[in-house]
């Protein structure tokens, strides 16, 4: 089957003299006198501040139809408008799209026809620069991956690294991570709770969520010494024992997380605006959530009760009592209350690790330079968006071979290619607000 | 934190006939520079992969010239009329008035790339106001913007949006560098996919490291940038309009 002709490309954007023009005549870099703006007499590219690095990404990149001959039968399809359709280029740099997410909408009217995600903005090579660490150094390495909450990023690379090393990590060590990671994903819902409602046009729930998120992430720079990017769990236990200033912290704020939780949650549940264009939007089956293997809140609004906790459980979590929570909608607006209820049982889990917290070391001994023996590893943990993966393989050497990170907001995210189509173009940013991603994560 | 005055450097730099970094030692080879020749530039070969087009991309050769710097430093370069009458700006005396109101109202580009973006929102939101000191509407849109707070990890593919979106900003218009990352790399300094440091895409007025910083130290940074601009208010056309990457590193 020969593909489909690919459409001519505008002829708009590119000055159409610029062959006759006296300075590029004169140049034979003649394509660099076109990319600038300056009047022709002047000479070629003298003042034009882009150096080698965005040569490679000329100006051609950016628009949404590609500048070279479909490759794939699928950006045929999509690269060939239909009657009346027209693209729409959201992104790369877009207040609501969570980060570097770029958005090419293909649009009929008001209305998606198909959309084409082009990922990749935020690549920073982590799973490269990991497989050139030691152990050690790979905790480092993965925590901007998960920014939002970062411990669950380091929680399957110190799960898989233990399983290749047998060691057994003291229980204090187990309830200090529970603890801190709950705390993580409370401040990541709230964050959620705050950015979903940001890009609908509210500006109050961030104002509000941020207070929380700050008081959380405070705490635990008393705690590991950093706010965001922790660098906090260490193959076999934790850097550090719990403080007084982190606990006197916690202690303030768990006497009013509750209260504060139903009221910020109050602002968003009751409002009828926020409601309606949430409801009913997004809608994402049972069938097509495993089918493209979504994980976490997405998955649990659809009605699926999995949760890598209790799935596959790990660390102190068999013991905890908590609920699933789950809701049969699938829709945007349960995708949200999911997040308003994992709060509740967030506040629950850490309730009882203070009340259970047992005594003991921190870390469990080991020697400085760690050499497992050849093998490979699994390592899953339930993030605040899914389920957060590692598979490191061991050749023997004090690096791992293959460090592969599965990561949850990737999966949720390719599911915005049948989410979207039929909705009318404002729903876009409530659709993928409500799916969470974070795109540090996605690109890896 | 590192506030660069760029413009009486630039001045010292054109004046002599040599810049002091060629005689800088370090492991990297440096090329001394004189009024008139070009230093060798930096080339990144695209080694990655291969545009089915052959025509695309100039079939892979590179620029004539890459490095504004160096055309700063000749005769062309130092008069200001040649480099700012391509942008078709030009500071007047008014400005000396004008940059007093502007270094008290800066208002920064809403621009997240990565993990510093949450930091900057929490400078922007309740428990830390930048408010309160004039920098917090954050502006959707480049032609309404004042500060270019680059928050986060620069990759390649990334550099070219961003590199656009400070060129559609209206000068006068200041850049700070937010994070380890935008101030030289960081932690990716061995990566194969991240600029490494803003400085090599864009001129950069405020370096403020950190992984991430504190938004504390955001708000110090642009408090020394206010200052920044009432030092060198009715000069900013002495601010070199390219990449500023030193020799010597």
């Amino acid at each position: 089957m020969p593909a489909p002709q690919h459409p001519p490309r505008p002829q708009t954007a590119r000055p159409a003299a610029s062959a006759a023009s006296p300075a590029s005549a004169a140049s034979p870099a003649s394509k660099g006198a076109r990319r600038t703006r300056r009047p022709a007499e002047r000479q070629p590219s003298l003042d034009d501040p882009r150096i080698m690095l965005d040569r490679q990404i000329s100006s051609d990149l950016y628009e949404p139809i590609p500048p070279y001959p479909t490759r794939t039968e699928r950006e045929a399809e999509f690269y060939t408008l239909g009657d009346g359709e027209m693209f729409l280029n959201v992104g790369p740099h877009h207040p609501a799209t969570h980060g570097v997410l770029r958005l090419v909408l293909k649009l009929s009217g008001e209305q998606i026809v198909d959309v084409d995600p082009v990922l990749g903005y935020l690549h920073r090579g982590v799973e490269k620069i990991c497989e050139n660490s030691d152990y050690y150094h790979v905790i480092d390495q993965v925590d901007p991956l998960e920014y939002l909450s970062s411990l669950f990023q380091e929680w399957p690379a110190v799960l898989s690294f233990e399983k290749l090393m047998d060691v057994e990590v003291p229980r204090r060590a187990e309830y200090i991570r529970v603890l801190s990671g709950e705390l993580l994903r409370i401040s990541s819902h709230i964050l959620y709770m705050g950015f979903l409602a940001l890009d609908l046009g509210g500006l109050t729930p961030i104002l509000y969520g941020f207070i929380e998120r700050d008081e959380i992430v405070e705490m635990l720079a008393a705690l590991t010494g950093a706010r965001m990017l922790f660098n906090y769990f260490r193959i076999g236990g934790v850097n550090g024992d719990l403080n007084h200033e982190f606990m006197s912290r916690l202690g303030d704020w768990m006497s009013r997380a509750g209260r504060q939780t139903e009221a910020n949650a109050g602002l968003l549940n009751e409002n009828e605006i926020f409601v309606r264009r949430m409801r009913g939007v997004g809608t994402l089956d049972r069938a097509t959530a495993l089918s493209y293997g979504v994980t976490g809140g997405n998955l649990r609004a659809s009605g699926v009760p999995f949760d890598v906790r209790r799935a596959h459980p790990y660390s102190i979590y068999p013991e905890l009592e908590f609920n699933i929570p789950t809701r049969d909608e699938g829709d945007s607006l349960a995708r949200y209350l999911i997040r308003v209820d994992e709060i509740r049982e967030s506040l629950k889990i850490i309730d009882q690790c203070l009340h259970n917290m047992p005594d003991g070391p921190v870390m469990a001994k080991l020697p400085r330079l760690l050499r497992p023996r050849p093998g490979r590893a699994w390592g899953a943990v339930e993030g605040p968006r899914g389920m957060l993966g590692v598979y490191a393989i061991s050749d023997g050497s004090d690096q791992p071979f293959r460090f592969r990170i599965h990561d949850p907001s990737f999966v949720n995210l390719e599911t915005v290619t049948t989410l979207l189509p039929g909705h009318l173009l404002a729903d876009t940013m409530a659709v993928v607000a409500s799916l969470d991603p974070v795109m540090g994560g996605i690109d890896k | 934190m590192a506030v660069v005055d760029r413009g009486s450097k630039g001045r010292a730099a054109a004046a002599k006939a040599t810049p002091a970094g060629a005689k800088a030692a370090g492991n990297r080879q440096v090329v001394a520079v004189t009024p008139g020749q070009l230093a060798a530039p930096i080339i990144v070969p695209n080694t990655l992969w291969q545009s089915s087009n052959p025509l695309a991309y100039d079939g892979g050769r590179p620029t004539d010239v890459t490095h504004l710097r160096e055309f700063g430093q000749t005769d062309a370069g130092r008069n200001d009329a040649v480099r700012w009458g391509a942008l078709q700006v030009i500071p007047t005396n008014a400005d000396y008035i004008l940059d007093l109101i502007r270094a008290n109202s800066l208002w920064p580009l809403l621009s997240g790339l990565a993990c510093c973006a949450f930091e900057m929102m929490s400078a922007a939101t309740s428990k830390n106001d930048m408010d309160r000191w004039g920098m917090f509407p954050f502006r959707a849109s480049p032609r309404q913007a004042d500060v270019l707070i680059v928050a986060g990890t620069l990759t390649t593919k990334m550099s070219g949006p961003l590199v656009r979106l400070w060129e559609q900003m209206p000068e006068p218009k200041w850049c700070v560098a937010l994070g380890d990352c935008t101030v030289s790399g960081g932690r990716y300094k061995r990566s194969y996919s991240v600029v490494q440091g803003i400085d090599r895409v864009m001129p950069v007025d405020v370096y403020i490291p950190g992984c991430p910083p504190r938004p504390e130290g955001l708000i110090y940074g642009m408090l020394q940038l206010g200052q920044l601009v009432k030092d060198r208010r009715g000069h900013w056309n002495e601010r070199e309009i390219g990449p500023t990457v030193p020799d010597d590193i």
